[in-house]
């Protein structure tokens, strides 16, 4: 009796844990922040990560308005990540056009040498 | 009575703490996936160097992935920390890109003063070879004192028509001006345009600035300072010849090179 008394116990504690999530502001502050930022380095809708984060980030406040905290914060979190994914891949698309314009100018300049 | 109740609850308890068995083949597959990705990247010097916060984050949401699977009814869990994981992992990659990417961009803007260098020195060499310097040569031949100092024409068969670019064939007379400004450090010069007085004189004075600007701009490929070099472009003004003939026009059409003296006091400009 004692152990069945326990174990329903113990599923209650379980259970209740996955409905007292708190309201996640915080992190649909920080997924804000990296949509941002993603943006103010030139990411645009056009990039999938971009999109992804936007979309997630809608569904996040939705969820939030509706009382579903849990599902708020997985999707807020994700948002923030695929922002953030977003700009890097842009600053890295920026430093290898950088590199490519470099080659090319490098290129040009041994063949004026070689040319003399 | 009791008794048999509680077995099964606790089987339950049990089945709820513990049990990789529980595991579906999505979550699985998502763990592998995240798995995988941390894998291929975590052993890169540039994605340690740039970004070993990214890494341990993606290690962290890898493990609390993992743990969540062992519990029942955590899919959702494990899912989103293996989503995080993987996202986290692509960061530190983007960012170990950007690094070599930088490394590589210093690397070859100094190639490119290398060589830039090189193909000044180059030029002049050549120069010098073909015996082409001499420096009372361009003071002698090539020059006139006048009222304004020493004065340098380059003619107008050094510019196609209309055009500011200057002719490959104009390379050899401006080598030697700037040899000459190598030789003579306090020196500074004016290089101002001319043309003749066929078409619109606005035109006219935006041509005889950009081939002024054309003989600027070799000089500072050749290793002249900027700042020791004026810009001046006067159109259709100050003609040194008859505008009515084929002859007079062509020698109206020039850029004209103002050296300073010995101490680099130039002339005023006109």
């Amino acid at each position: 009796m004692n152990s069945a008394r326990f174990s329903v116990a113990l599923l209650f504690v379980f259970l209740a844990g996955c409905a007292s999530d708190p309201a996640p502001h915080e992190q649909l502050r920080l997924s804000e922040v990296a949509l941002a930022q993603a943006r103010a380095v030139g990411a645009g809708e056009e990039q999938a990560e971009l999109a992804l984060a936007q979309g997630k980030y809608e569904q996040a406040r939705a969820a939030l308005a509706a009382g579903r905290h849990k599902e708020a914060r997985l999707l807020a979190e994700q948002a923030e990540l695929d922002a953030q994914l977003a700009e890097a891949q842009l600053l890295t698309q920026k430093s290898n056009k950088q590199v490519a314009e470099l080659e090319q100018q490098v290129g040009a300049l041994r063949q004026q040498l070689e040319a003399l | 009575m009791s008794g048999r109740h509680a077995f099964p609850f606790a089987l339950l308890a049990l089945a709820l703490l513990g049990g990789c068995a529980t595991t579906s083949p999505e979550a699985r597959r998502a763990l592998d996936e995240a798995q995988a990705e941390l894998l291929a990247i975590r052993t890169e010097p540039a994605v340690r160097l740039s970004a070993a916060k990214d890494l341990e984050r993606a290690e962290e949401s890898l493990e609390r992935a993992e743990r969540f699977s062992s519990y029942l009814g955590s899919e959702e869990d494990v899912l989103h920390y293996a989503y995080l994981s993987r996202r986290y992992s692509q960061i530190a990659r983007e960012h170990g890109a950007q690094r070599q990417a930088a490394e590589r961009v210093a690397q070859l803007e100094k190639e490119r003063e290398r060589l830039q260098l090189a193909l000044s020195e180059a030029r002049l060499i050549t120069a010098e070879q073909q015996g082409e310097w001499l420096e009372e040569q361009l003071l002698g031949q090539a020059t006139t004192e006048t009222e304004r100092g020493l004065v340098m024409t380059l003619g107008d068969v050094l510019f196609d028509t209309g055009r500011a670019e200057l002719r490959a064939s104009a390379t050899r007379t401006v080598l030697q001006v700037a040899k000459f400004l190598r030789l003579n450090q306090r020196r500074v010069v004016r290089i101002e345009g001319y043309t003749d007085s066929q078409g619109d004189a606005a035109l006219n004075l935006e041509l005889s600035r950009g081939r002024a600007r054309s003989v600027r701009d070799m000089l500072v490929d050749l290793g002249v300072d900027g700042k020791r070099i004026q810009v001046a472009g006067y159109g259709e003004a100050h003609p040194v010849a008859e505008n009515a003939s084929n002859q007079g026009r062509a020698r109206n059409r020039r850029v004209e090179i103002v050296f300073s003296d010995e101490e680099g006091t130039l002339g005023a400009e006109r």
